[in-house]
């Protein structure tokens, strides 16, 4: 292509140059991105919209009248809150704490838990929270058994909300730890180090250079952390209601567990929701925009340095296997002995003895076990590929151009977040029921939901990392005379990819866990994964259900690593 | 490739580009017209369908002849599509011994029961012929029938069915019992319940565990109390009791599980076959002697009258309770149709009141979901 002529005459030209300025790569990616992202967040959105609004009779409110007029709002709001917030801090908390040792520092065993940081993310959520339960509940878990000589019986309750708390927050950390990794990997130490050389301790550092550096990281984490416990239904489900903690979500589950469902009763929950996120991601971009003051990737050489902990090394090191062996080994351990039982009972002689490895023999024996795992290995790979490089161009749109209207393209990213698993299954459904392609019943509308769920969280990478990258590197490439789309192949893919790596990484593994919109649009023949740990759940088969997760956790384990090990490739080296 | 264009003069059509695309992308979501708000309604507007016409002929036949009509037709369309919320290992079972006798292809859709509806009712609003079959829980194959999706059957099988198995448009093929079971090492046979109200004793309190969503369960109960001569305010308080300290649990599979590993004692409502499948291997659960009467809920069968292979529909359904039957007492179940020895025959069962819970199941689970999150005691109606 080149650029316009300005040999032609002045109206024909003006509309030839128009058209032709229309037809540039750069137009044209930004218009089919801008497309895809608004059509996959609007379908179901609009689906929610006309449910919680309109019903047989036109506009009405009735919905909202349903969802919070129960007289317990009060108190399930109240709950929600303390829930979410709790998680989303304890999930900050560790995520980052863990991330800064990970890239940061010397700090030791780093192999080890790079990759066994990810392990709760992989176990699905009911494996993760009956595993607690076997482990923390004040009747029959096993920790309370271990510490009952000094702290008496039941010490630890995990029926809680302080429980609930602890469960989902250790849950969803991996995906803050993935976020805040991208973010310090993007970081140029001389910052830190100067303020070092001037006599600042480490703390202050840490608290002056190093968090506000990486606040729009943390702002995206923080935001999708909160919506994303809002929404949490296993952790509230199996922990709460043991003790009538109700919460949100559970209110989701009743009015739509009614039929015909009460989608105006679920939309109006969700269009809280949205409210609030919208808030959310307004906020990040207003902190975020703040312009260059979290470009840490600028023009100028860096290298990120590990930093020496010194004598604090082992503490680090020790309080890391302390962590580890609470959060990962200790459910993980639940679910393999549980995996090789006949039923779950205490450890005992007798339990040992019974101990075999008939489910996972009977693993082999579960048809299409092997389609599912095809199936569910080409949808994860499938949208996550494809979700990234939407987002990369996305995230350019929304940070680095200045067409107007470019915060919709990221409020759009953000809308299926809000919006319940099964309402958007029922969304596509309807939308492709009556589409003249024949997507229906295939496994690409599995794939059209995939890539909907997870836009939020690729979005939300992906513009953490492109906040980091200051516009000068395209710029001088520009100048250089690279067309957009080297500049944006050649110089911001490779200095994004940590962030894009840690989000395909994330969209990867928790795509092998959706079920809530896969379990109505499935068909025979593209069954997944997901749907046989729901097949061997309802079966009550659940020793067989844990030897399931065991497999899963080894499988996801083994992809992420040689992810991790391809990714060190490309990108910013470590010394 | 070429060169970079000027930087100044890209934003006007950057800008429209991103205005007509948002609004062609409205202009997609908007076409269709309202998605929820449609009443939903049959799909035959007309007269009788292929399928129907053929179920009509097959209904009045009956023994060898219907099989000799049912099975050259069947193997011709040589595929069914059956929509189930039967669990898998049962399923694959069933499927592999129809399969075995007839050569038919069976493409199977297993979900739970509330999506199985979802699906069949987004599919038929949108006149997409997805299955031939629905074999699911009977509140949902209820609210099918009342969306006209489903054709009538009849034969000498279904009249073999109890009455509470044969309705409108479906028919019971078996059926889940609810009834307590509880934890062997926690509870001597002694103190196990012996009737429904045992659950309310207050020494249960902590120990007792209820489902969230056995509403249908609590309704039935309810019904059944009240024909005893119980008052309203004696039944609620019965309730109360129960959730007083009771250990709220989703799912049932969950709550087998936490009774055998001894989370609780008592499970009030869990199905009979799960704790049996536990029992069966070595897990300290026990619900025997049962509770009386037992609760029943039925799962049945119904035919589409949009069916793609409306003969191997039918052969199905005839199959399911003929020798089928057999195939679900193996795993475990109970059958709609019992033949010889009754293992059940000095057992009370009463069916789930599937009339009650169709036309005001959103009111028995708004109620039965305030008993369970606060024991107080609910208004009586």
């Amino acid at each position: 292509m080149t650029a316009a002529s300005p040999a032609v005459p002045a109206r024909k030209g003006a509309a030839l140059g128009w058209l032709r300025r229309l037809g540039t790569p750069k137009i044209i990616i930004i218009l089919v991105v801008a497309g895809v992202i608004g059509y996959l967040a609007l379908v179901p959105l609009y689906y929610l919209i006309w449910g919680t609004f309109f019903d047989a009779n036109g506009f009405t409110l009735g919905g909202f009248a349903r969802a919070y007029g129960d007289p317990r709002v009060g108190g399930m709001i109240g709950n929600s809150l303390w829930f979410a917030v709790g998680a989303a801090v304890l999930s900050l908390c560790v995520g980052t704490a863990l991330a800064y040792l990970n890239v940061r520092t010397d700090v030791p065993f780093k192999g080890l838990f790079f990759a066994a940081s990810i392990i709760p993310l992989i176990i699905p959520g009911i494996l993760y929270t009956i595993a607690w339960i076997f482990l923390a509940s004040p009747d029959i878990g096993l920790l309370n058994k271990v510490i009952e000589p000094i702290f008496g019986p039941g010490f630890l309750d995990v029926f809680t909300v302080w429980g609930m708390v602890w469960v989902e927050g250790l849950h969803l950390s991996p995906i803050v730890f993935l976020l805040m990794v991208a973010a310090f990997r993007s970081m140029d130490p001389s910052l830190e180090e100067s303020a070092l050389m001037s006599g600042a301790s480490r703390w202050q550092v840490f608290r002056r250079i190093t968090v506000p550096l990486t606040r729009p990281a943390i702002v995206a984490a923080v935001l999708v952390m909160v919506v994303r416990s809002l929404e949490s239904f296993e952790v509230p489900a199996l922990l709460g209601l043991q003790n009538g903690i109700y919460v949100f979500t559970s209110r989701i589950y009743f009015v739509l567990r009614s039929y015909p469902p009460d989608l105006a009763a679920a939309g109006a929950l969700a269009v809280g929701l949205l409210v609030l996120a919208v808030i959310g991601v307004a906020i990040s971009n207003l902190v975020g925009r703040s312009g260059k003051t979290y470009q840490t990737v600028t023009g100028k050489g860096f290298r990120p340095r590990p930093m020496e902990l010194g004598k604090w090394r082992p503490v680090m090191g020790g309080a890391i296997v302390l962590y580890f062996f609470l959060t990962v080994v200790g459910p993980l351990l639940v679910l393999l002995y549980t995996s090789l039982l006949k039923f779950y009972q205490a450890p005992s002689t007798e339990a040992f003895a019974s101990m075999s490895l008939d489910n996972y023999r009977e693993l082999f024996h579960i048809s299409d076990a092997t389609t599912a795992l095809r199936n569910s290995l080409v949808l994860g790979l499938g949208s996550a590929t494809l979700v990234m490089v939407l987002m990369a161009v996305g995230a350019w749109i929304v940070v680095r151009s200045r067409i107007p209207g470019r915060q919709l393209v990221d409020h759009f990213s953000f809308v299926p977040l809000v919006i319940p698993g099964l309402v958007l299954g029922l969304a596509l459904s309807f939308v492709y029921l009556r589409s003249p392609v024949p997507i229906y019943g295939t496994i690409f509308i599995l794939l059209i939901a995939y890539c909907t769920r997870y836009m939020p969280y690729g979005m939300r990478y992906a513009v953490t990392s492109m906040h980091q990258i200051s516009a000068e590197l395209e710029e001088s490439a520009q100048v250089s005379g690279a067309s957009w789309w080297q500049t944006f192949r050649r110089v911001l893919l490779p200095l994004l990819s940590p962030g894009l790596l840690a989000g395909w990484i994330y969209i990867l593994v928790v795509s092998f866990r959706e079920l809530s919109s896969s379990i109505l649009l499935y068909s025979p023949g593209n069954e997944v994964l997901s749907i046989l740990i729901f097949e061997q759940y309802e079966n009550g088969q659940f020793t067989v259900l844990a030897a399931l997760g065991v497999v899963m956790v080894l499988t996801l384990a083994v992809l992420v690593i040689i992810a991790y090990k391809l990714g060190a490739k490309v990108g910013l080296r470590q010394d | 490739m070429n060169t970079a264009p000027p930087l100044s003069g890209r934003r006007m059509p950057a800008k429209r580009a991103v205005v007509s695309g948002s609004a062609l992308v409205l202009l997609l979501a908007g076409c269709g017209g309202s998605p929820t708000a449609t009443a939903p309604q049959a799909t035959t507007a007309g007269g009788p369908t292929a399928a129907e016409k053929l179920y009509a002929e097959v209904n009045g036949m009956t023994g060898q002849q219907r099989r000799d009509k049912l099975v050259p037709l069947a193997e011709k369309e040589g595929a069914l599509d059956l929509y189930t919320s039967m669990t898998s290992d049962v399923a694959d079972v069933v499927i592999n011994a129809f399969e075995d006798q007839y050569n038919v292809t069976v493409n199977l859709y297993r979900a739970g029961s509330e999506t199985v509806l979802q699906r069949v009712v987004q599919e038929q609003k949108a006149h997409y012929q997805g299955n031939d079959v629905v074999e699911t829980n009977a509140t949902e194959l209820f609210d099918l029938n009342t969306e006209g999706v489903l054709a009538t059957y009849d034969g000498e099988r279904r009249r073999m069915v109890p009455d509470a198995g044969r309705q409108e448009g479906w028919t019971a093929t078996r059926f889940n019992l609810f009834a307590p079971s509880w934890n062997t090492k926690l509870v001597t046979p002694d103190q196990a319940p012996k009737t429904w109200e045992d659950l309310a004793d207050p020494k249960w309190d902590g120990k007792l565990s209820m489902e969230l969503s056995d509403s249908d369960w609590y309704l039935t109960l309810y019904g059944y109390w009240k024909k005893q001569g119980k008052t309203d305010d004696e039944i609620n308080k019965l309730f109360s009791d129960m959730a007083t300290g009771a250990k709220v649990v989703k799912g049932h599979t969950v709550q087998g599980q936490l009774l055998s590993a001894g989370q609780f004692s008592v499970a009030a409502s869990n199905y009979s076959y799960i704790v049996e499948q536990a029992k069966a291997k070595g897990a300290p659960v026990d619900y025997l002697p049962y509770v009386e009467p037992v609760i029943a809920r039925p799962n049945g069968i119904g035919l589409m009258k949009t069916a793609k292979h409306p003969a191997a529909a039918m052969l199905f359904t005839d199959w399911l309770l003929q020798e089928g039957q057999a195939v679900l007492v193996k795993e475990g179940l109970t059958p709609a149709i019992v033949e010889g020895d009754d293992p059940l025959k000095d057992v009370e069962i009463i069916p789930i009141d599937v009339q009650e819970l169709t036309k005001n199941g959103d009111e028995w689970n708004k109620r039965y979901d305030q008993v369970i999150s606060n024991g107080e005691q609910v208004e009586g109606n």
